[in-house]
């Protein structure tokens, strides 16, 4: 084959592989811009609807009679309490479990199953996890209560951390261990003082996505915390949410209960969307370079 | 280390290491070559050929030039090791042996122009079979060095012997001929200073020999020198 | 020339180790040297995978050793026994004797704590804690001795000192250790070892992330702490090996093939095997 027939099907094959190229860079800039496009209309929408009712009643006044000024004070306080709540359970056995995954059942069938179930408890439907709570605490103490709303949240941040800490556990590398250990100093020590701080940032993160998570959950709160009219601190009563509120206000026909429902979507969206952005923060300014 | 080395791993170092050898072997049957010429000429009183040996010496001193920077390249770059290492030093020391052949056959080719302004004077017959000794030695360290043969080495080594033993019983001859006819005194020198050199050419066939040995064998060559009569044991 | 190196003045240290020779075939090696550690017929298995195969040498007191091999040799391995870090890892097994100052290290009842605190490693990654520059080198020392907080600077300081890395650190001893750069971070490594004041220090191919500079004052380093300390060191860089060690291990597939004075391995090898690896040619 002479040089030039060479060069022209370089050329040629060159050539194609740009025109590929600019097409398969058109189309994700374009699913790029599909996927803004909805999350600020989102934005827009709840922003616009519920701008009206975006006052600092909102804050102040728990949620009103049809026809009625209020506020979403008792279910942003319920929110806010039931997912303390569940952060507070959750998050600490997830990081205990994880770390137990990560660091003495790495390999092996026992961990892997374990994986598996937890993995499984990750996708499970939240509205599952909502029924099973009802059966266990609802149901035998006959009456609803924030408990049991804020185990139902804590089920689901359960698995996420225990996702998030084992990976990032296992992202340490094993000299970092070796080092610590051929330093004398006992596994568990090593475990706490070395590797969960080497792996820090990313567990943090992994607790603040699943924050984020349970801050929009409506559909384990319906069996488990129902809603509540009234200011309530009670954590054994019936307690009001963000999203069963918004649910129920949706539903109504009144103008009012809308615009408050709006608005509390508004303040979900905003939480969630600061949450992550925090998240990102963290991970990039604090995450230790393991390269 | 009697095997024969595996292939490097890198093959342009193989090649370049044989080139080297190459260049070696060349060089070495280039000097082989530059003595028996100038033996010819001297036999043949040929003044014009002992010119072409005496300039046919640069080339040798080019080569000896080229190999020295090969290794140079090759220490730099390859930093060569163990047998690598003794093959290459072997090398640049057996190119200055070859080198230092080569000058003294270019100096018989001198002499034998000098010779060729007086009077024939009748060549110690001795002095032919001395050169082919030691050209037969040059040869047969070469073929050692391109088969890698450490016994043929050392059977040069020690065959080093019969040249002095044969260096020194020209050296007896010639003075016998200076005492008998003291008109040849200044030829004779001449060809005591030949017989010299050449004995010298044997000296340099030993120490390749010794390299070789070195490089196969990772141990310098040492037992007791088997000397043959020395000139200095003469009296 | 073997008679005029230092190995050869030393005299065997009262209540040594017996001065076995590691191979009756290959005497002369370390004889007449104190020798720190002694290794007998060490096997290893991953499983049913047998790293390492009878394994007999002996380690020169305040000598550098390097061991090296094609990957997979067992080299790491052989290091990994030494201060048994291989036990933090499941289902291996090291049979055999390792003895540390005449003591069987691989006896289950030899405390570990007391083996890691004479025993001191450095890795092939630089692997700071995720802690300040100060606190890298204190944690290990914390939790091996009581110390008031003067005693510990002047701890932190000589251990940084003896690393060579001292003048570059002494105003940020509160930074993040993982600010440093990473022949910084090695050296950082090797005084939170040697902070620890052990006998025998194991280097990892401590070199193998660094580039040239770096790993120039790793090896000046190296041969400073051979006065104090007994040093192995495995490492893929042969001239590493020949420029730092005084004895030279090879290994290939799971066995010691030659053991011996690096001169004598890298000029003139006894084995065959040796002399192909060196070199670089196939096997």
């Amino acid at each position: 084959m002479s040089v030039a027939s060479a060069n022209a099907i370089a050329d040629r094959l060159y050539r194609r592989r740009k025109i590929r190229n600019a097409f398969a860079l058109g189309v994700s800039g374009l699913a790029t811009l599909f996927g803004l496009f909805w999350l600020v209309w989102i934005l827009w929408t709840t922003l616009a609807n519920g701008i009206s009712a975006l006052t600092p009643m909102l804050f102040t006044q728990s949620t009103p009679a049809p026809v009625e000024p209020g506020g979403l004070a008792n279910a942003l306080f319920g929110s806010l309490l039931m997912s303390a709540l569940a952060i507070a359970v959750g998050a600490p056995v997830g990081v205990l479990a994880g770390t137990w995954l990560a660091e003495y059942a790495r390999r092996g069938r026992l961990g892997n199953t374990l994986r598996f179930l937890n993995d499984i408890l990750l996708s499970a439907p939240s509205i599952v996890l909502g029924l099973f709570v009802y059966a266990l605490l609802v149901k035998p103490s006959g009456h609803f209560s924030a408990y049991a709303g804020a185990l139902a949240l804590a089920l689901i941040v359960l698995p996420i951390v225990v996702r998030t800490t084992d990976e990032m556990l296992q992202l340490v590398p094993g000299a970092m261990r070796e080092a610590a250990l051929s330093l004398g100093i006992p596994q568990w020590k090593v475990t706490v003082q070395v590797l969960w701080r080497s792996a820090r940032p990313g567990i943090v993160t992994g607790i603040l996505l699943a924050l984020a998570r349970i801050s929009g959950e409506t559909a384990p709160l319906l069996f488990t915390a129902l809603n509540n009219q009234y200011w309530s601190i009670n954590p054994n009563a019936p307690m009001a949410s963000v999203p069963v509120a918004i649910f129920q206000f949706a539903m109504s026909p009144y103008d009012n209960w809308h615009a408050l429902a709006w608005a509390g979507a508004f303040v979900i969206t905003a939480f969630v969307l600061l949450l992550s952005l925090i998240a990102r923060l963290i991970l990039h300014r604090y995450k230790v370079n393991h390269e | 280390m009697n095997t024969q080395p595996h292939d490097h791993i890198v093959k342009s170092y193989d090649a370049e290491i044989a080139r080297l050898t190459g260049e070696i072997a060349r060089m070495g049957e280039l000097s082989a070559a530059q003595l028996d010429a100038a033996m010819d000429a001297l036999g043949k009183r040929d003044s014009r050929a002992a010119q072409r040996v005496i300039d046919n010496d640069e080339a040798l001193d080019a080569q000896e030039h080229q190999i020295s920077n090969d290794v140079l390249r090759l220490l730099a770059l390859r930093q060569p090791i163990a047998r690598d290492l003794r093959e290459i030093l072997a090398a640049l020391r057996i190119a200055s042996d070859i080198e230092r052949i080569g000058d003294y056959a270019a100096n018989v080719a001198k002499r034998s122009t000098v010779l060729n302004m007086s009077a024939p004077v009748p060549l110690a017959g001795s002095l032919g079979a001395l050169a082919q000794l030691a050209s037969g030695l040059v040869l047969e360290v070469l073929q050692a060095y391109r088969e890698r043969d450490a016994e043929l080495a050392h059977s040069v080594w020690e065959r080093d012997a019969e040249l002095d033993t044969l260096y020194t019983s020209l050296f007896r001859e010639l003075l016998t001929y200076m005492v008998e006819d003291p008109h040849s005194i200044t030829a004779c020198t001449h060809l005591l200073f030949i017989a010299k050199n050449i004995e010298r050419i044997g000296d340099h066939a030993t120490n390749i020999a010794e390299n070789i040995w070195f490089v196969e064998r990772g141990e310098p060559l040492s037992d007791p020198r088997k000397k043959g009569v020395g000139v200095f044991d003469l009296d | 020339m073997n008679d005029i190196s230092p190995m050869r003045r030393l005299a065997p240290a009262a209540g040594q180790t017996t001065l076995a020779v590691a191979d009756p075939a290959q005497p002369g090696v370390a004889e007449l040297a104190a020798v720190k550690i002694v290794v007998r017929e060490l096997d290893f298995f991953y499983q049913d995978n047998q790293a390492l195969k009878k394994i007999s040498l002996d380690v020169p007191e305040r000598h550098v050793t390097a061991i090296i091999g094609p990957s997979g040799c067992g080299k790491s391995t052989l290091l990994r026994v030494l201060n048994r870090i291989y036990a933090v890892y499941p289902k291996l097994i090291a049979s055999g004797e390792v003895l540390l100052d005449g003591e069987d290290i691989l006896d289950p009842h030899y405390p570990i704590n007391r083996l890691r605190s004479k025993v001191g490693m450095v890795f092939q990654k630089p692997v700071p804690f995720p802690m300040s520059i100060r606190d890298n080198i204190a944690y290990g020392i914390r939790h091996h001795e009581e110390l008031d907080r003067g005693e510990m600077d002047t701890r932190v300081e000589q251990a940084l000192r003896d690393a060579a890395l001292w003048d570059e650190v002494k105003d940020k001893l509160k930074n993040n250790a993982l600010g440093l750069s990473g022949g910084q971070q090695q050296r950082l490594c090797i005084a939170r070892a040697i902070a620890l004041k052990p006998d025998v220090l194991l280097l990892d191919e401590p070199t193998s992330a660094l580039d040239p500079i770096a790993t120039g004052r790793i090896e000046q380093l190296i041969e400073e702490l051979k006065r104090d300390y007994t040093i192995v060191i495995v490492t893929h860089n042969m001239q590493q090996a020949a420029r730092v060690s005084d004895f030279t291990a090879f290994m290939y597939l799971g066995e010691l093939i030659e053991f011996g004075d690096t001169e004598k391995i890298f000029t003139k090898p006894d084995k065959q095997q040796t002399e192909d690896y060196i070199t670089g040619r196939f096997g």
